[in-house]
This record gives structure tokens, C-alpha cells and sequence, in this order.
């Protein structure tokens, strides 16, 4: 199942994939485009197919080339993006192509701080520092990405499902910052079962099954000809 | 055949070509009176000693002839040697006393203009004027090459293919790295280099690449190799003569390098489409060290992200194949240079291994012992002193990266203050770093344990139990990583867990699981099963042999 942020996703449209694919990705002309398809991104709230790690990429790049065409804003749309894809080393590959200059600016190095935050498991600064202050005036670092807050949640109830087999409520509540009866109807809404003393049981996998593996060697039909055969006389 | 002295007829007549070419080059000198001319031509040719004289008549000879495997021996034998006995120091004579001795053959002049100026970068220091002059260089032989109306009759070996083609990029990446120094740079290098933004630049740099492979068709050709189709019928007219075909395909590989050098690792393993890696008959491993690049590049980049399994799993690879064909490298003129990326990949193994613990070959993990294996404890330790060995081991083996713009010119002190781009790459590398040294620490406290309670565990690890609660989330985010799975397209893979040590929370409690490889028997029964088998044919047919021969009258006797 696992597609990885490389593979083409399927609201890219062919337009997109032919600059990508050819040498037109060179053309600074063309950053305008992808600007425009990364603007579509960010309106798309449905996290199967709202990030296109390739084209932002390329976008990026042209950046990298093109230093008068730089948009901090994009630039900023497409880091928050990165932040809350499935994979984590999106956000880093988006980096590379940056450079010191860009990295100082205000926003950018916010989003560095709320990466390092998010990767460090450290959820309950992250959301201190995205939302800030109750009276807070400015506007949010990840304003105007749509699912933003939904993809987020995702990704740390993956992280979650993946570490613990069982955990309390009032640790979950702070990981995703929800108060504790939205954290109950997402557990009805995942079917996890909550005892009385407030613990969610979460279903075993892969990820979270701690069991001791022997990992077999596989002997392969091939290996065994040159003895089969000449065991019948071959 | 090569020790054939030839009448050097072409260097009395010539001579008026030569005060030419020389006075036309010599703009910068101003005009010299033509009697001078002629003289200095004149003594400059004899000036060149008659084994090279030699050498660079037959050289032509084999050019003009297509004499691919002479051709091998003039560029990897007897190049290398003249350079070492005249020229070790000084660079080779003018281009414009050779044009002398090969009737001012364009063609062959660019080819050894380009070896003019390389063996100028290698063993002495280029000027500017060096670097501009070779620049226009390239652009006249790939012009000549992508220009021409049909495929042009010329056939080289494909050891100076890739030669070509490396020589070319290092040159542009010692140029980024020059022109970005502006500190160093005088007032009027900087004019200068203000007024010829079009030399090194790029684009073109890029659009060369680009159209070398275009037009050999390589990505057709490599796909209707992978996929059984007619790869002849891929190639078109250019990709089918081999001189375009391994030009296009070098420049992949040559693509792959400077895409790297940019920060953009993931274009750089989608442009080894197609080009199978784990086939040990591709077409990369014809030359040593286009195969040792590849790796090293390969490696690189999944390095930088965060891909340490593969990593480990190319270097491994290559480092092997680098130590058993040691012995029949040893006189190459290659070996120096593909020692050295074989060193700084021992270096990148040992900062792969430290981040991401798993078995490796046990030959590479004797002599990684050996080299670092100090540098390893103090890796898997964590903390400060982890960080700074990463750094250190990783500016010593990283490619040198390069800013694709000239800088300010205008404003020179902001220029001189930017980070040079190898250190914001490490910058961002040790974040992840950083983050990734969770695994090696926690997992030699895990290891010990079956079940833990939290509570202790963070006594043990003197760590505050939240923090050890997200260190832990830390660590089983970052134990999953994506592996290929030797597929044509290098970035895909599949997700599995990159550690032998896994575990899952039951509230406070860490109950610890670890999966280890069982004992490997069936190869060592099925080699032994195999060897006793034929040894037992062996015994039944020389038996049956005696027993013809016994029954056989022996021939000589019966005639006596």
C-alpha cells in the first residue's frame, strides 16, 4: 500500500507532470504555475492527495536558481505542508533546497522551531507555539493550508497507535491538544475501546505488536536443483 | 607499433600556420614583429621532445583512423607516463606548436586542448583566463558533437568518455566554488567575471547534459533494455554509435553529480531511471570510476534523506567490490582517485552505521573498526561530542557543494558572508542527526531488557520521564524507514523497520522485543551436498576410464 511521497499522485494534472518530467522545470517562466498548483494544493483539504512533494519540489528549485523570483510565502505554504506529510523527510528535502538567507526570515524559522517541536514528540510546545497567545493578533503560520489541523491530528494519533498498546486519555488529550469528549468521540469514531479509569486500548499492529521475531532464512527452490537433480539421477 | 618514429615532415612545412594561430591568440600581447613569430613558433616546436612528439602523431594517427583500442593505450598508458617524465610540473605544449604537428586538425586540437587544460587543473593552479579558455573549449566540442547534421565519425574509448564528461562538471563546480570566494577575488577578476556571466553558468552547464542525453536517446534505449524491447530501434540514428550512446549515458550519471551538488538528492535518484543498480553487467561498471561514483552519489543522497538502510546497503556494495578488484587496479592511473572516494565512503558508512545500528559485511566492518572505530563509540554515545565527530567525518567525505549563481558582485561584504553551502547543508543534516541519535542511545539501554518500567528507565538514562516518553515516540517515528526494494526507480521502497530492536508502551511499561537473524544453514549444506556430489562423479568416471582403458589392447604394443 505504501505509496511514497514520490510517486505521482492522482490529482496532479498531465500539465504539471510534463513540466516536471522534461527540461521546462528550468524555465523560470514556468514558476508561476506551479505557484498556482501549489495554491490548489493548499485549498484541497483531503489529505490522500493535497501534497505533491515533486512539484513543490521543483518549485523550490527554480527558486534556488532564480533568487529575484523568490516567494517567501510559497515557500512558507509549501515547508508547513511537508510538516504533516506521512513522511518525515519531506520537510528536510524541502530544507536543502533553501539557503541561509530564506532561513531567517520570520515564518520560516518559526516552522523550523515547530519541526523541531514535532519530531522531537514534543506536542505539547507545539501547540503552545503554533496557536500562541489567546490575543494574539497575527495571523498563524499555517494560515491558509486547508486541513491543516486535521492532517496534524493524523499524523500524531499514527505515532500514537504505533508506540503504545494502551494509553490514558489525559495523555492523548495533550498530544493532540483536544479537550477530553472530543477525545472520546474520536476514540468511538476509531473503535477504541476505554475502560473505566480513562484507558484506550489500541489495536495491535505491526508497528505497536512487541513480539521477538527470528527472521528465518529463505532457501529458494533454485539453490536446490543442482541436489534435486542429481539425487534422482539426473 | 607505438616506438614507429615518423619523419617529422609536418613540423618544417607548417610553421606559417603556426605563427598564425599564435598571433591570433596572443591578443592580449599586442603585435609582435612577424620575423619573433615565427622564431618563438619554431622553438617552441622543437621545443617539445621527440617521445612526445611521438605520441601525439600516433595519437592522430589512431584518431583519424578510429583505432579505439590503440586509442585506450595512447590516452591510459602513454599519456599518463609522458606526463609523469616531462611534464610533471609544467604544463603540456602550447596548443598552438601541436597544431604544427597535426596540420592544424581542428578536431583533434579541441581533444587536446581539453587534456591541456586538465592536466593544468590536476597538477598546477588555473588562472582565470585558464578557466574561460577551457569553458569555450567544452562549448566547441559539444557543439561540434550535438551540432552536426548526422552523427559525427569519431570513436574514442569510453574510459576518455567519462573522463570528458567528469572533467567537465569538476570544472564547473572549481568554478562555482572560486567565483563564490569574493573575498579572495581581485577587482578586476570580478570585472571580468561581472562581464562573462555566461562562461561556467548553469544553465548551460545543464542544458549540455541535458542535451546529450536527448539526443542519444539513452533513457529509450535503457528502457527498452529493461523492458526486453528493441533497443536499437530506441536508439535513433545518434544513440546507436557508441560514442553518443555512452556520452549520454555518462551525462546521466554526470546529471546525478550535479544535482547533488545543488541539494536536490531526490531529482538526482530519479534521474538513475532505468539504470539498473544492482546489475553487475550495466553499462556504468565498464569504467572503475564511473562505477565507484555512482555508488558514492547513490549513497549521498539517500544519506542526506534519511534513508540510512539504503545507504549502508550501496556503500556496503561498492566497498566490496572496490577491496577484491584492489590487486588489478593497482597501476591504473584511476586508482589514486577512486582510493580516495572509497576513503570518504568509509567515512559516510561509519556516520550510516552509527545512526541506523545493523549488521554489516564482515570485511567492511573489520576496516571500519579499524578507521573509526573510536570515532563509532563516541557516535553511538550521543550528545555534543557525537555531533561534532559527525560534522567532521562528514565535511571530509561530502561532495563540495556549489551556489548555482554567482554571487553579488555589487555587494561584496554580504557575499563574503554567506555560508559556504557545504555547511548549511551540514547544518541541516545534523538536525536530523541530532534527532536520529535517539536510536543507537535508547537502544543499548533496550537491549538489556525484556519489559521496563518508564520510571526507572528514565532514572538510568537521567532523563525526565516525559522527555523520555517523546524520545521514545522519537524512536519508533524514526525506526521506520523506506527501503528499495530493487526496483528501476530508486526512490521507491518499501516501509519497513530499520533497527532489530522494537518495543510498545503499555502505559508506563516499555515491553522490548528484539528480532534476530536465525543460524544460516541450508547454504553451507547445499555447497557441501554439491562439492561431495561432484567429487563422487569425479571417482565414478575416472573409474570407468581405467576400466575402458584396462579393457582396451594397448595400440603401440600390438605393432611391435
Amino acid at each position: 500500500m505504501a505509496t511514497t511521497s514520490f510517486d505521482r499522485p492522482s490529482t496532479r494534472p498531465d500539465e504539471i507532470h510534463t513540466l516536471l518530467t522534461g527540461v521546462e522545470r528550468y524555465n523560470p517562466q514556468k514558476a508561476g504555475v506551479l505557484e498556482d498548483y501549489l495554491e490548489r494544493q493548499c485549498a484541497n483539504s483531503d489529505p490522500l492527495s493535497n501534497h505533491d512533494l515533486m512539484a513543490n519540489l521543483a518549485l523550490l528549485k527554480m527558486y534556488q536558481f532564480n533568487p529575484d523570483l523568490v516567494n517567501l510565502d510559497a515557500i512558507r505554504c509549501i515547508l508547513v505542508k511537508a510538516l504533516i506529510s506521512q513522511s518525515q523527510s519531506d520537510f528536510n528535502l524541502c530544507l536543502y533546497l533553501l539557503s541561509d538567507d530564506i532561513c531567517k526570515d520570520a515564518s520560516i524559522s518559526k516552522l523550523l522551531v515547530l519541526r523541531d517541536y514535532l519530531e522531537g514528540a514534543q506536542f505539547d510546545k507545539f501547540w503552545k507555539e503554533i496557536y500562541g497567545a489567546e490575543d494574539d493578533d497575527e495571523g498563524s503560520v499555517v494560515d491558509d493550508i486547508a486541513g491543516f489541523d486535521s492532517g496534524l491530528r493524523r499524523l500524531i494519533i499514527g505515532e500514537i497507535t504505533s508506540t503504545y498498546q494502551t494509553v490514558a486519555v489525559k495523555a492523548v488529550e495533550t498530544m493532540v491538544s483536544l479537550n477530553e469528549e472530543a477525545v472520546l468521540r474520536l476514540c468511538k469514531e476509531y473503535n477504541w475501546p476505554v475502560d473505566g479509569s480513562g484507558i484506550i486500548t489500541l489495536p495491535l499492529k505491526s508497528e505497536n505488536k512487541a513480539k521477538n521475531t527470528v527472521i528465518k532464512e529463505n532457501v529458494k527452490f533454485e539453490q536446490l536443483t543442482k541436489i534435486i537433480s542429481a539425487a534422482n539421477g539426473i | 607499433m607505438y616506438q614507429e618514429n615518423y619523419d617529422d615532415v609536418e613540423f618544417g612545412g607548417d610553421v606559417d600556420l603556426v605563427a598564425n594561430s599564435y598571433a591570433n591568440s596572443n591578443l592580449v600581447e599586442g603585435e609582435l614583429d612577424e620575423e619573433e613569430l615565427i622564431m618563438q613558433a619554431q622553438a617552441g616546436v622543437q621545443s617539445i621532445p621527440e617521445p612526445v612528439r611521438n605520441f601525439l602523431a600516433n595519437l592522430h594517427r589512431n584518431l583519424a583512423n578510429c583505432n579505439v583500442g590503440d586509442l585506450a593505450y595512447n590516452y591510459e598508458n602513454q599519456f599518463v607516463r609522458l606526463t609523469d617524465k616531462f611534464y610533471g610540473k609544467a604544463p603540456w605544449p602550447e596548443p598552438q606548436y601541436v597544431a604544427a604537428l597535426v596540420g592544424d586538425d581542428g578536431l583533434f586540437l579541441t581533444l587536446y586542448r581539453e587534456l591541456y587544460y586538465r592536466h593544468i587543473y590536476s597538477r598546477l593552479h588555473p588562472s582565470l583566463e585558464v578557466r574561460f579558455r577551457s569553458f569555450e573549449n567544452y562549448c566547441d566540442l559539444f557543439n561540434y558533437i550535438l551540432n552536426s547534421d548526422g552523427p559525427i565519425e569519431l570513436e574514442l574509448p569510453n574510459q576518455w568518455l567519462w573522463d570528458i564528461v567528469d572533467e567537465f562538471i569538476y570544472q564547473f563546480q572549481s568554478f562555482c566554488t572560486h567565483r563564490s570566494r569574493v573575498s579572495k577575488r581581485s577587482a578586476e577578476e570580478i570585472e571580468l567575471l561581472k562581464e562573462n556571466s555566461q562562461v561556467w553558468n548553469t544553465y548551460s552547464v545543464l542544458n549540455v547534459l541535458y542535451s546529450l542525453i536527448q539526443k542519444s536517446s539513452i533513457y529509450e534505449q535503457l528502457e527498452a533494455g529493461q523492458q526486453g524491447g528493441d533497443v536499437i530501434e530506441a536508439a535513433g540514428d545518434f544513440g546507436v554509435r557508441p560514442l553518443y550512446k555512452m556520452l549520454g549515458y555518462f551525462s546521466i550519471i554526470g546529471l546525478v553529480r550535479v544535482h547533488c551538488m545543488l541539494g536536490d538528492y531526490t531529482l538526482a535518484l530519479q534521474t538513475l531511471q532505468n539504470v539498473e543498480l544492482g546489475n553487475s553487467r550495466a553499462l556504468f561498471t565498464r569504467v572503475t570510476a564511473c562505477h565507484v561514483t555512482v555508488y558514492y552519489y547513490v549513497g549521498f543522497a539517500y544519506l542526506m534523506m534519511g534513508r540510512y538502510a539504503d545507504a549502508i546497503q550501496s556503500y556496503v556494495h561498492i566497498l566490496t567490490f572496490v577491496s577484491r578488484t584492489r590487486q588489478y587496479h593497482q597501476r591504473s592511473y584511476q586508482f589514486d582517485a577512486v582510493n580516495k572516494k572509497a576513503e570518504q565512503m568509509y567515512a559516510l558508512l561509519a556516520i550510516a552505521v552509527s545512526l541506523s545500528p545493523v549488521r554489516v559485511d564482515e570485511n567492511i566492518h573489520t576496516y571500519l573498526r579499524e578507521k573509526y572505530g573510536d570515532q563509532q563509540h563516541k557516535m553511538q554515545r550521543g550528545g555534543e561530542e557525537a555531533v561534532e565527530i559527525i560534522s567532521e567525518l562528514y565535511l571530509y567525505a561530502c561532495p563540495k557543494f556549489i551556489m548555482p549563481n554567482p554571487p553579488s558582485y555589487s555587494d561584496i561584504e554580504a557575499a563574503s558572508n554567506t555560508a559556504e553551502p557545504q555547511n548549511f547543508q551540514l547544518k541541516i543534516f545534523l538536525r536530523e542527526a541530532r534527532l536520529q541519535l535517539v536510536i543507537p542511545t535508547l537502544r543499548s539501554f533496550l537491549r538489556l531488557y525484556t519489559t521496563m518500567d518508564l520510571d526507572r528507565l528514565s532514572t538510568f538514562l537521567d532523563m525526565d520521564p516525559l522527555e523520555l516518553r517523546n524520545q521514545l515516540m522519537v524512536y519508533k517515528q524514526r525506526c521506520r524507514q523506506i527501503k528499495w526494494a530493487g526496483t528501476p526507480d530508486l526512490l521507491q521502497g518499501e516501509i519497513t523497520s530499520a533497527t532489530d530492536l522494537d518495543f510498545a508502551l503499555q502505559e508506563d511499561m516499555i515491553f522490548i522485543a528484539e528480532s534476530r537473524v536465525g543460524r544460516r544453514y541450508a547454504d553451507w549444506f547445499i555447497r557441501n551436498t554439491n562439492k561431495i556430489q561432484d567429487l563422487v562423479n569425479n571417482i565414478e568416471n575416472r573409474q570407468k576410464t581405467a576400466i575402458a582403458n584396462a579393457g582396451k589392447p594397448k595400440a603401440e604394443e600390438n605393432n611391435t
